[in-house]
C-alpha cells in the first residue's frame, strides 16, 4: 500500500497523566452495551489503526474527552506538539422516539429497575426495536467522526482511542449512551413507570442544624447521660475486602498509575483488622492490684 | 486527684486535665487578660505522666467552662466545692495533648467503665464519652464501612476516607450525639455553639480518616503524573492535603461525586428495599418457599410496605414516591440473585417463588450477599435466632454402676459411654440418618420445624454411630454434661445421659441437688440455714476434688463455711495440712476466727522473720498443723517451700487478687499439689469474665480452656459482642463451681439478724510498727520520773499518739505526706469498701479524728474517683442537710465519712449498709449511738458494723478489757482510755507493748 511510505510510523509524545483505558490487554468493555458501541467501531475495518488506537487509550495519550447530547469531543495527544481534536457525532432521537421507547419500556419492571440501579437492562435493545427505533448505530453512515490529523484514514487511530475509552465510559455509567442519543438520565426515569420521577432518590440538602449553645449551668454542662446500650452493632470483619467501591465500580476517566482498586483494596484490609483490633482494646488497668498486696 | 478530660472540635481531639480546687491559690490576672490560664488545669507533664502513652504532643488549648468568680467549675465534687452564684461560660487556657498516637487511640478506646486509671487519675466525663465515639468509629472500620472522599476546608482540598453511616448505624449515631455531654465541644478559639450531632459526626469522620491512614503515612509526594495520582498519595498521606491545581482538584471533587452518587442516593432514602423468606404452608405438599419484596423505614426498621402497595400506589409516605427507591433497589438486586432478576420480567413483580433448594441457597448464600450489599433481609426466626438454631448434635450415653454406700468412686473411673444423634429435642436412628444422607436435602422438616443439616455432619454423625461403645473418665463426662464439646469430637456435643452414679453425680452437680450435712461437732458456732448450704456445697465439690469458689456477700460468713469444711475434713481423719492464702490485711481475722470458730484446728501462720526457711522446717512445722496460714506476698516467695508439700486442700481467700494470670502470686498458687481448692471473694465474680478464667485455672485446671481459647470464646463475644448465647455458656460451665448469695436473697435475708457485729482484726505495717514502738520507748523512758496528773496527762497523750500512728503514719507525723500502702487499717477498709461499693452497697465511715477524716478521704476518692462526703466539727447545718439529703438518694455517693462528734447524733442515714469504726471512742455507748444512724426506723436491710482494731497494739488490748466487761458496758459510761492511766507502769508497758504478729511482712 502507497501511503505507508507517505506517512513513516511515528511515535506519539509521551503525555504524563492522560485517561488510562481500565483494562489492561485483551478486549474493551465488560458490559454487553460497551461491547456493542465497539463492535460498532470494529465493524470500519480499519485494520492496523484497531491496535494502535488501543495501545494509545491504554498509555493515556487520551488527555480529555466531553461526552455532550449527540457528540463526542476528545483530545488526543498524537506525534505533534498540540493534540488532535477529536469529534464524533451521533444523530439525536427526537422527543416523539423517546415517548414512544418509555411506553415500550413501561411493560416490564426490569427496564426502570436496571436503568434506575444504573445498569443498562439487557433487552432494551428489543424495547427500541419495538418501538421502531435503535439504541445504537444502525449503520455506519449514522456515525460522523472527525480528527485533526494528518491521517487520511477515517476513523484514525486517534479516534479509534477515543471510541474506546468511551465505550469503558459506558460500562460505568449507561446513561452516558442515551446521553449520546440526546435524553438523559432524568427524562428517562421521570418518564418511566415511577410516577413522579426520582425525587425520592435525589440526594436530600442537607438540613441545617441549629446551633446549640453551651448551657451555663455546670451540672447541665457536665451533664452524662448513660450511654446507650448496642452502640456498635455486630462488629466483625467482612469476608470480601473493600465491598463499597466494588460495588460502586469504576471511577469516571481514571488517570492513576495504578488501577484505583488495586491501590485501595489493601487498604481496606489492613484498616479493618485495626479497626477490630482497637474496638476490642482491653480495660487494662495500668497497676497490677496484687502486688500492692503482701 | 486528676479527672482526665477530652474536647473535640475543628478535627483536633484533646485530652486535657482538672485539677482539685486549692481556694488557697492566688487567681492569675483573670480581669487583664481576655483569656486567662485555667487555675486547676493540669499542666502538660501531668497530662503525659497520667497518660502514660510515648510520644505524644501537647499545645495549649482554649476551653469555655461554666465560672464563678473567676473560679471555672469543676466537673465533679471530687475536685472539690463549687463557689455559690451565677455562673457564665468563659473562656480558660489549658494545657493539652493531641490525640494521635496509635497509643493515644488505644488508651482512647480501652477507657470503657472504670473509674480510674490508677489510684489519684480518675476518667472524667468527656474522656469517658469520646471513648465510646472512637469504639463506635472503630467499629465502622472494621466493617469497612468508608469510601475515599475528597473535601474542601476554607480553600484547601483534602483526600479523605469518611465513613458511610446508614441504617442502624444512623439511628446509633443519633442516639450517641444525645448522649454527649455538652463539655465535650466546649473547645475552640471562638464560644463554641455547634450542635452535638455535628460534631460527634466530624468527631467519627475524623476517627475513621484517621484509623485508615495508618500509624505510619507516607511522606507526601510533590511530583504526580495525574490528579488521581495526587489524589491516592494524598489519601495516604499524613495530612491528605492535595497538590494538584484548583480546577484540576474541583474537576476530581465532581468525579468523587459521581462515582459515590449511587451510595449517597441509598443513604438519602428514607426507604431501603428489603426481602422477606416466608416457609411453605405446613399443607402444602409441594413447599414452595416465597420471598416477598418489601420496602422498609430508614428510621423506622419495623415500618414494612409490601410492594404490591408500592405499585398500587397506595403507599405515599410523606408525599415521596417510593417506586423508583423500589425499582432502583430491585435493579441492583437482580445482580446479586437470578430469581429477582426473573421477577423482573412482568410490570409490577412483587417478589418471588423457589424450591427448598432454593431456600437453602438464599438462606446460606444470598442472604448474605444482599445484606453486605444494604438490603434488608427478614428470615425466618428459627433461621436467624442463634440460641434456638437446631443442629446435628450429639449426646453421650454414659452406663456406670449404681452408687454403692461404700463411696470409692472417682472422677477418674472409667465409664462405658456411645454417642446418640439428635436435632432439636429428636432423637435420630443410624438408619434416620443414612435416609437423610440419601435425601441429599440440606433443609428438612422435622415436627413442623425447618433445619439444616449439611452432608459433612450427617456423614460424622453416621460415623460416630457405628463406634463400638468405650470407655471415657467420669471427668470427661462431666465435661460434656456442662457443654464442652471434646476435640476430636465433629459434631457439638450437647451433653450427657447417664445412668448409674453418674447420673446421680451430675444431678446434684447441675442442679444443686447434693445432700445438706450435719454440721461438724467440733464447730463452735451454729450456721445459719444458707451457711449449712454453703458447707454442704463445699463438701460436695471436695469430694469430688473440684473446686469451689463461694463468693457471698461480704458479711455472710464465707470464713465460717470455709471453717466447717475445714472442720469436718479433720473430723473425717484428715492428716495433711491446708494451705490458706490471704492478704496480710486479714491474716489476723483468719488467726481470731480460727481460734473462736473452731479451735481443735491447729493454726500455723507462715509469716515474718522467724517463719520457716527450708523445706525441712516448714515440713516440720507444718506436721501437726491443719491450716498454714499464708499472705499472698509469701506465697510467691516462698513458693519453693510450699510447692513440695503434698496439701491436703489450697484456699485463696479475696481471690480477685489473683484475676490477672501471669502474675507470679497466681502461678505459685496454680503450682501447689492439693487434693481441693477453694477460692473465696466478695465481689461479684460473674461480672468480670475477664478475671473468671485465672480463678477457673486456679480451681479447676483446664475446664475453661486455654487463655487465648477462653478469649476468642467467652471473652471477646461477651465483652466486646454482647454475645447472649456465649454468656449461656459460660454460665452453664462455670455455675456449678460458683456460689454466690447476696443479703437480699430472699433465702438468707430471713436468717440474717437486723445488726451483725464483727472486728476487723489489721495489721501494722513495717513503717507504723517502728514509729510505735518509737513512741512506747518514749514514754517508758519518761514514765519513772512523774506521777499524778502530769502522769496521767503524759499517758494519755502517748495513747492519741499510739491510736494515731495505727491509723496511719500520715496522721501522726502530722506531714501530708504519700498515703497509699502506709497503714493497714486503710488498706483494709479500701479492700472492703471496693467489694461492697461493687455490690452496689453504701456505708458509713467514723473516725474521731478530723485529719484522718482528711486523709481518708483523699485517698477513698484517688482510689474509686467516686466522691466520698465527709462530715465533721466545721460543716454547716445546710451543708450536713444537703449531704445526708445526697447520700440517701439512690444515685449519691456511696461512702459517707464522719468523724465521730459531728455525726453521732441526730441523723438519718438508712441508705447505708455497713457501718465502720476505724478507730475507737473506746466508748460502747458511743459507738452504738453512731452505729445507730445506719441502724434506724426505716432501715429494711441488715446492717454490718464493722470495728477496726490493730493486733497486737494496744487497740486489740482495750477491745479485750472493753469485751470482758460487756455485760455492764451499756451502763458503764467509762472510758476505755481513762482506765490505762489507772494502770501501774509494769501493766501499763505489759498492754502497751507490741505483741508479735502484729506487723506485715
Amino acid at each position: 500500500m502507497w501511503f505507508r511510505d507517505f506517512y513513516p510510523k511515528s511515535t506519539p509524545k509521551a503525555v504524563k497523566g492522560g485517561i488510562k483505558a481500565q483494562s489492561k490487554t485483551g478486549a474493551f468493555g465488560k458490559s454487553w452495551w460497551a461491547k456493542r458501541w465497539i463492535e460498532v467501531l470494529e465493524s470500519f475495518n480499519i485494520g492496523a489503526r484497531l491496535g494502535r488506537g488501543r495501545s494509545y487509550a491504554r498509555k493515556g495519550q487520551v488527555t480529555d474527552i466531553n461526552i455532550g447530547p449527540g457528540k463526542v469531543t476528545a483530545k488526543v495527544q498524537g506525534s505533534r506538539p498540540t493534540p488532535y481534536a477529536v469529534t464524533i457525532t451521533l444523530p439525536k432521537l427526537t422527543e416523539k422516539d423517546w415517548e414512544k421507547l418509555v411506553a415500550e419500556l413501561n411493560t416490564q419492571a426490569v427496564f426502570a429497575a436496571k436503568l434506575l440501579a444504573g445498569e443498562m437492562p439487557q433487552d432494551i435493545e428489543t424495547a427500541f426495536t419495538k418501538a421502531g427505533l435503535s439504541l445504537f448505530p444502525k449503520s455506519l453512515e449514522e456515525i460522523e467522526t472527525g480528527c485533526s490529523c494528518p491521517d487520511w484514514s477515517n476513523p484514525c487511530k486517534h479516534i479509534a482511542a477515543v471510541y474506546y475509552l468511551v465505550g469503558e465510559e459506558f460500562d460505568r455509567d449507561p446513561f452516558l449512551l442515551f446521553r449520546l442519543r440526546g435524553t438523559d438520565r432524568e427524562m428517562i426515569c421521570g418518564h418511566l413507570n415511577t410516577g413522579s420521577g426520582n425525587a425520592a432518590v435525589a440526594a436530600e440538602p442537607e438540613p441545617s442544624v441549629a446551633p446549640e449553645p453551651l448551657p451555663e449551668d455546670a451540672s447541665a454542662f457536665w451533664a452524662s447521660t448513660p450511654l446507650p446500650a448496642d452502640l456498635c452493632g455486630e462488629v466483625r470483619l467482612p469476608p470480601v475486602s473493600a465491598a463499597g467501591p466494588k460495588r460502586l465500580g469504576g471511577f469516571p476517566f481514571w488517570r492513576g498509575t495504578d488501577r484505583l482498586l488495586d491501590a485501595i483494596t489493601p487498604i481496606y484490609s489492613r484498616a479493618a483488622e485495626r479497626g477490630l483490633a482497637l474496638f476490642e482494646t482491653e480495660n487494662v488497668t495500668p497497676h497490677d492490684t496484687t502486688s500492692a498486696q503482701s | 486527684m486528676l479527672l482526665l478530660q477530652c474536647g473535640f472540635a475543628d478535627g483536633h481531639c484533646l485530652i486535657w486535665g482538672e485539677r482539685n480546687l486549692r481556694p488557697d491559690d492566688p487567681h492569675s490576672g483573670a480581669a487583664t487578660k481576655r483569656t486567662s490560664p485555667h487555675p486547676f488545669a493540669a499542666t502538660a507533664n501531668e497530662l503525659n505522666a497520667a497518660l502514660t502513652a510515648k510520644g505524644t504532643t501537647s499545645q495549649s488549648a482554649m476551653i469555655w467552662l461554666p465560672t464563678i468568680a473567676d473560679t471555672p467549675l469543676p466537673s465533679s465534687p471530687l475536685l472539690g466545692e463549687s463557689p455559690t452564684g451565677t455562673p457564665k461560660v468563659k473562656p480558660w487556657q489549658v494545657a493539652a495533648v493531641v490525640l494521635e498516637t496509635d497509643d493515644l487511640l488505644g488508651f482512647l478506646a480501652g477507657i470503657g467503665d472504670r473509674p480510674t486509671l490508677a489510684p489519684g487519675v480518675g476518667v472524667g466525663v468527656t474522656l469517658r464519652y469520646w471513648g465510646e465515639a472512637l469504639r463506635f468509629a472503630s467499629a465502622l472500620v472494621a466493617r469497612e464501612q468508608f469510601l475515599p472522599d475528597l473535601v474542601q476546608r476554607g480553600k484547601k482540598w483534602f483526600a479523605r476516607w469518611t465513613p458511610t453511616i446508614a441504617g442502624a448505624d444512623a439511628t446509633r449515631i443519633d442516639r450517641l450525639a444525645r448522649a454527649m455531654p455538652p463539655a465535650c465541644r466546649a473547645i475552640g478559639e471562638k464560644l463554641p455553639d455547634r450542635a452535638a450531632n455535628e460534631v460527634l459526626r466530624e468527631f467519627v469522620a475524623f476517627a475513621v480518616d484517621r484509623l485508615v491512614r495508618g500509624p505510619l503515612p507516607e511522606k507526601p509526594r510533590k511530583q504526580f503524573d495525574s490528579i488521581h495520582d495526587d489524589w491516592l498519595h494524598a489519601l495516604k498521606s499524613a495530612t491528605g492535603a492535595m497538590l494538584g491545581s484548583d480546577t484540576d482538584v474541583s474537576q476530581l471533587a465532581t468525579q468523587v461525586r459521581e462515582w459515590r452518587a449511587p451510595i449517597a442516593r441509598a443513604e438519602a432514602a428514607p426507604f431501603r428495599l428489603c426481602f422477606r423468606l416466608d416457609e411453605p404452608d405446613e399443607k402444602d405438599r409441594r413447599q414452595t418457599w416465597e420471598v416477598r419484596y418489601l420496602l422498609q423505614g430508614r428510621d423506622d426498621p419495623s415500618l414494612h410496605i409490601p410492594a404490591n402497595d408500592v405499585w398500587a400506589g397506595k403507599a405515599s409516605v410523606a408525599r415521596t414516591d417510593l417506586k423508583p427507591i423500589l425499582l432502583a433497589g430491585l435493579g441492583q438486586a437482580a445482580n446479586l440473585s437470578p430469581d429477582v432478576d426473573a421477577s423482573l420480567k412482568t410490570a409490577t413483580p412483587a417478589g418471588f417463588s423457589t424450591t427448598t433448594d432454593g431456600a437453602h441457597r438464599i438462606l446460606n448464600e444470598t442472604a448474605w450477599l444482599l445484606e453486605q450489599a444494604g438490603f434488608g433481609v427478614l428470615l425466618p426466626a428459627w433461621w436467624t435466632g442463634h440460641a434456638t438454631k437446631q443442629q446435628l448434635e450429639v449426646t453421650a450415653k454414659v452406663k456406670s454402676p449404681p452408687m454403692s454406700g461404700g463411696g470409692g468412686l472417682s472422677l477418674e473411673d472409667l465409664v462405658q459411654f456411645q454417642w446418640s444423634v439428635a436435632i432439636g429435642d429428636q432423637e435420630l436412628t443410624l438408619a434416620e440418618l443414612q435416609e437423610l444422607a440419601k435425601q441429599k436435602a440440606s433443609l428438612v422438616r422435622l415436627r413442623g420445624k425447618w433445619v439444616q443439616v449439611s452432608a459433612d455432619d450427617i456423614r460424622a454423625a453416621i460415623e460416630l454411630l457405628k463406634k463400638k461403645p468405650a470407655k471415657i473418665a467420669a471427668r470427661d463426662v462431666m465435661k460434656l454434661a456442662l457443654g464442652i464439646t471434646p476435640e476430636d469430637t465433629p459434631l457439638n456435643a450437647r451433653g450427657a445421659i447417664a445412668s448409674g452414679w453418674i447420673e446421680g453425680f451430675l444431678k446434684e452437680l447441675t442442679n444443686a441437688t447434693f445432700a445438706e450435712l450435719e454440721p461438724p461437732a467440733g464447730l463452735h458456732a451454729s450456721l445459719r440455714p444458707y451457711q449449712v448450704r454453703g458447707y454442704s456445697w463445699l463438701a460436695f465439690l471436695r469430694r469430688w476434688g473440684l473446686g469451689a469458689c463461694l463468693a457471698d456477700d461480704m458479711g455472710l460468713g464465707k470464713t465460717l463455711q470455709t471453717l466447717a469444711l475445714l472442720q469436718r475434713e479433720r473430723e473425717n481423719g484428715e492428716k495433711k495440712p491446708v494451705l490458706l492464702v490471704c492478704p496480710m490485711s486479714v491474716v489476723g481475722n483468719w488467726s481470731r476466727e480460727t481460734a473462736r470458730f473452731a479451735p481443735n484446728l491447729s493454726l500455723l501462720i507462715h509469716h515474718g522473720p522467724n517463719r520457716a526457711k527450708t523445706k525441712a522446717a516448714l515440713k516440720k512445722d507444718a506436721t501437726n498443723a491443719a491450716i498454714v496460714l499464708t499472705s499472698y506476698g509469701l506465697l510467691a516467695r516462698d513458693q519453693k517451700l510450699f510447692e513440695p508439700m503434698k496439701w491436703s486442700g489450697v484456699i485463696l481467700d479475696e481471690a480477685q487478687l489473683v484475676k490477672n494470670p501471669n502474675t507470679k502470686t497466681a502461678q505459685a498458687a496454680r503450682a501447689m499439689t492439693a487434693e481441693f481448692r477453694v477460692a473465696l471473694t466478695g465481689t461479684p465474680v460473674e461480672n468480670h469474665v475477664g478475671d473468671l478464667w485465672a480463678i477457673g485455672q486456679f480451681l479447676n485446671p483446664g475446664l475453661l480452656g486455654t487463655a487465648t481459647a477462653f478469649r476468642r470464646e467467652f471473652f471477646t463475644p461477651i465483652q466486646h459482642h454482647q454475645d447472649a448465647r456465649a454468656m449461656e455458656r459460660l454460665k452453664r460451665l462455670t455455675g456449678p463451681f460458683l456460689l454466690r448469695r447476696l443479703k437480699t436473697d430472699p433465702t438468707v435475708i430471713r436468717d440474717l439478724p437486723a445488726k451483725i457485729e464483727t472486728t476487723e482484726y489489721c495489721t501494722l505495717t513495717r513503717e507504723q510498727a517502728s514509729l510505735y514502738a518509737a513512741v512506747v520507748n518514749e514514754l517508758d523512758k519518761e514514765l519513772g520520773d512523774v506521777q499524778g496528773i502530769k502522769r496521767k496527762g503524759m499517758v494519755l497523750g502517748a495513747l492519741s499518739k499510739l491510736k494515731q500512728v495505727c491509723n496511719h503514719p500520715a496522721q501522726f507525723l502530722g506531714d501530708r505526706s504519700a498515703i497509699p500502702n502506709r497503714s493497714g487499717k486503710l488498706t483494709r477498709l479500701t479492700q472492703m469498701l471496693e467489694e461492697l461499693l461493687d455490690a452496689g452497697d453504701k456505708a458509713l465511715v467514723f473516725t474521731q479524728f478530723t485529719e484522718m477524716g482528711d486523709i481518708i478521704r483523699r485517698h477513698l476518692q484517688e482510689t474509686f474517683a467516686r466522691e466520698v462526703l465527709f462530715l465533721h466539727g466545721g460543716t454547716s447545718r445546710k451543708q450536713r442537710d444537703a449531704m445526708v439529703e445526697r447520700f440517701q438518694s439512690p444515685d449519691g455517693p456511696g461512702v459517707f465519712l464522719l468523724s465521730l462528734k459531728a455525726g453521732g447524733t441526730g441523723l438519718n442515714l438508712t441508705a447505708a449498709t455497713h457501718v465502720f469504726h476505724f478507730d475507737r471512742w473506746w466508748n460502747p455507748a458511743v459507738e452504738t449511738q453512731a452505729t445507730d444512724r445506719a441502724f434506724r426506723i426505716g432501715q429494711t436491710r441488715t446492717v454490718q458494723v464493722h470495728a477496726f482494731v490493730c493486733s497486737g497494739t494496744l487497740e486489740e488490748k482495750i477491745d479485750e478489757m472493753l469485751a470482758r466487761k460487756r455485760s455492764v458496758a451499756a451502763k458503764v459510761v467509762g472510758n476505755g482510755e481513762a482506765m490505762l492511766t489507772e494502770l501501774g507502769d509494769d501493766q501499763l508497758r505489759e498492754v502497751l507493748a507490741l505483741r508479735p504478729n502484729a506487723v506485715e511482712d
